[in-house]
């Protein structure tokens, strides 16, 4: 009972102050073009962002504005952001149902190649056993394999940076093309 | 030694074993490190706060705040949370603030603050009536601990204390520091630190180990003075890292909290507030914690009872940071001399505990030492804060200011009858 309460404790909590999702749906009409009307897009090259984590959006959002990730469209774009619209276009596309999986059966044998480096350098601690991703932590499954090589390669390159400590650059860091290729390709549909 | 049941790599033995349990896409492997050599230190891996794990606290990491200072009205609502002995009130003084950690007033007025990962320094001034808030010095390398002194702001940064002469009137363009010193280690790891100013001037502060547990290297794991003549001196020895100290008003002494060691389980060793009472005691880091509990890796034969004991255990991963002798008139008068102590809270446990502040109150050798929950409301959830306490300050009228660096922000405590 008392974790019930606990539980009801924080979603109350939780709801009574998030941010604005309706002012961030409007706020995203910059955003579709590239990411797709319900955030998830037809270029495999950019993210899906429906069903993100808020708070990783948000990281995200304040790199690009700060210039600790570089990116020629999405830098001009952040720097107009304020600290609220940043904060509502986390929520709004947070808000948002999550892709599917891409249809079709992956190679198995990179498929199991993926499945093994993802349990060696132990992915699901942060990101979870579905990979769907906690708090900074981003849900990573059901994303375009060609988006994931290439966050993955950043993040080994320090070309993007981690949010927090012994994350995503130390990680990577010990990543071979190999295993960024087979875990991409799990990652997209991990079962 | 007796080695992890489980390597850091699987093996492909282990995987495969794994994989024919059908094991799901987290393996159980426990991460161990072997930090009892040189080569751990020298080239530290990327995950150094790590130690080797255990079932119960496996996968556990420090948590990553939210994105940008909480806005005033949330800060306001997580307020009316927080729940402090009668009479005592808690309000926003400032938001805004990223990262917010140790605060220093300038004789003007001007509240002096460092931050963590965030590389700036802030300043909040009033005037007529209207409180703002400045980043006066960006790109510093964690610069968490400021200080104040006959118009110069004390900054340090990892390896360096910087001076800026006549601070409060250049707020707007600060002046090229001076570097007042810098025989220091380059490890940010535990690198981060404070700065107490006595009477005369000297500057105590921490020099923390670069890793969670091992032999510490050279020049680490102590607090140190230095005089305003730049001569340095180890005035506690075997300090694993600490990250808050007050001078005590009645004796002039220092008192210290300390961060105890991670992975060893949830609810142990505790960690401490120390008290100096003879210049170059050894308070027991790596050999003994908590005053009585042997390193099972590190004790190497060592006795408890040869090391100062803490005044007080304080609690498994509450994380104590800053600290203050409480001097000022406001509160009532059984407050003189307590002392109160910003918990930052945990990581490294399953359920987190801390986040909140603490009330101490023990004669001046130490002895007859009591702690009681002054301020608490801070976890949410058995992992998620809404803020985290990082320094305290007194103010002129009395009452405290609170440094809050998971919400950029800054509360005042004040009391009335």
């Amino acid at each position: 009972m008392r974790h019930v309460l606990a539980a009801l404790a924080a979603t109350v909590s939780v709801s009574a102050w998030a941010a604005d999702i309706e002012a961030g749906r409007q706020r995203a009409e910059a955003c579709v073009t590239c990411h797709g009307t319900e955030g998830i897009t037809a270029d495999p090259a950019i993210p899906s962002l429906a069903g993100q984590k808020e708070r990783y959006l948000q990281w995200q959002l304040v790199f690009f504005r700060n210039g600790r990730r570089q990116s020629e469209i999405m830098g001009p774009l952040a720097a107009t952001l304020s600290d609220e619209e940043l904060r509502n276009l986390g929520a709004y596309f947070a808000s948002l149902p999550r892709a599917n999986p891409p249809a079709g059966a992956p190679d198995p044998v990179l498929h199991e190649r993926g499945r093994q480096a993802a349990a060696r350098h132990r992915c699901a601690s942060c990101h979870l056993d579905d990979y769907g991703g906690s708090q900074a932590a981003p849900a990573v499954a059901h994303q375009t394999r060609t988006y994931t090589e290439k966050a993955l390669r950043d993040y080994r390159g320090n070309a993007r940076p981690s949010v927090g400590v012994a994350a995503m650059n130390e990680v990577a860091a010990g990543l071979s093309d190999e295993e960024i290729v087979a875990l991409a390709l799990y990652l997209e549909n991990p079962g | 030694m007796k080695k992890a049941s489980f390597p850091r790599r699987a093996s492909a033995v282990a995987v495969a074993a794994a994989l024919a349990l059908g094991a799901g896409p987290a393996l159980a492997q426990l991460k161990s490190y072997d930090s009892s050599k040189p080569s751990f230190w020298q080239n530290p891996p990327p995950d150094w706060f790590l130690g080797d794990e255990t079932e119960e606290m496996k996968g556990l990491a420090p948590p990553v705040g939210p994105a940008t200072p909480t806005p005033l009205a949330e800060l306001q609502e997580n307020l009316k949370r927080i729940k402090l002995p009668p009479g005592f009130k808690i309000e926003v003084w400032a938001h805004g603030i990223p990262e917010a950690r140790q605060m220093a007033w300038g004789d003007n007025g001007t509240l002096f603050v460092g931050s963590f990962g965030a590389t700036n320094v802030y300043a909040v001034t009033e005037r007529d009536g209207k409180r703002s808030v400045a980043t006066i010095l960006k790109g510093l390398n964690m610069p968490t601990g400021v200080a104040f002194r006959n118009g110069a702001l004390y900054v340090v940064a990892i390896d360096k204390i910087l001076r800026y002469d006549e601070a409060e009137r250049q707020l707007e363009n600060m002046p090229k520091p001076v570097v007042v010193y810098d025989d220091l280690p380059p490890y940010v790891a535990h690198g981060w630190k404070y700065l107490v100013m006595d009477k005369e001037g000297a500057m105590y502060f921490n020099v923390g180990v670069p890793f969670n547990i091992g032999i510490p290297p050279t020049s680490t794991a102590h607090i140190r003075r230095v005089h305003p003549n730049g001569m340095a001196e180890l005035v506690a020895l075997g300090v694993r890292n600490s990250v808050g100290g007050d001078i005590d008003p009645r004796t002039g002494q220092f008192w210290f909290t300390e961060n105890a060691r991670d992975w060893l389980s949830n609810d142990l060793p505790s960690d401490k507030l120390n008290r100096i009472g003879r210049v170059g005691e050894h308070f027991g880091y790596p050999y003994c914690h908590q005053g009585d509990l042997p390193d099972p890796k590190f004790a190497m034969g060592q006795k408890c009872e040869s090391f100062t004991p803490p005044v007080l255990n304080l609690g498994a991963h509450v994380a104590p940071l800053g600290m203050k002798f409480y001097t000022g008139d406001m509160f009532p008068a059984e407050y003189k001399n307590s002392i109160l102590i910003a918990e930052h809270g945990s990581w490294n446990r399953r359920e987190y505990q801390g986040g909140r502040i603490k009330r101490v109150t023990a004669d001046p050798d130490g002895k007859n030492a009591k702690q009681e929950i002054f301020a608490e409301g801070w976890i949410t959830g058995k992992q998620d804060y809404a803020g985290r306490p990082a320094d305290i300050l007194q103010a002129k009228d009395g009452s405290i200011l609170v440094a809050d660096d998971w919400a950029g922000a800054i509360y005042r405590i004040s009391y009335a009858k």
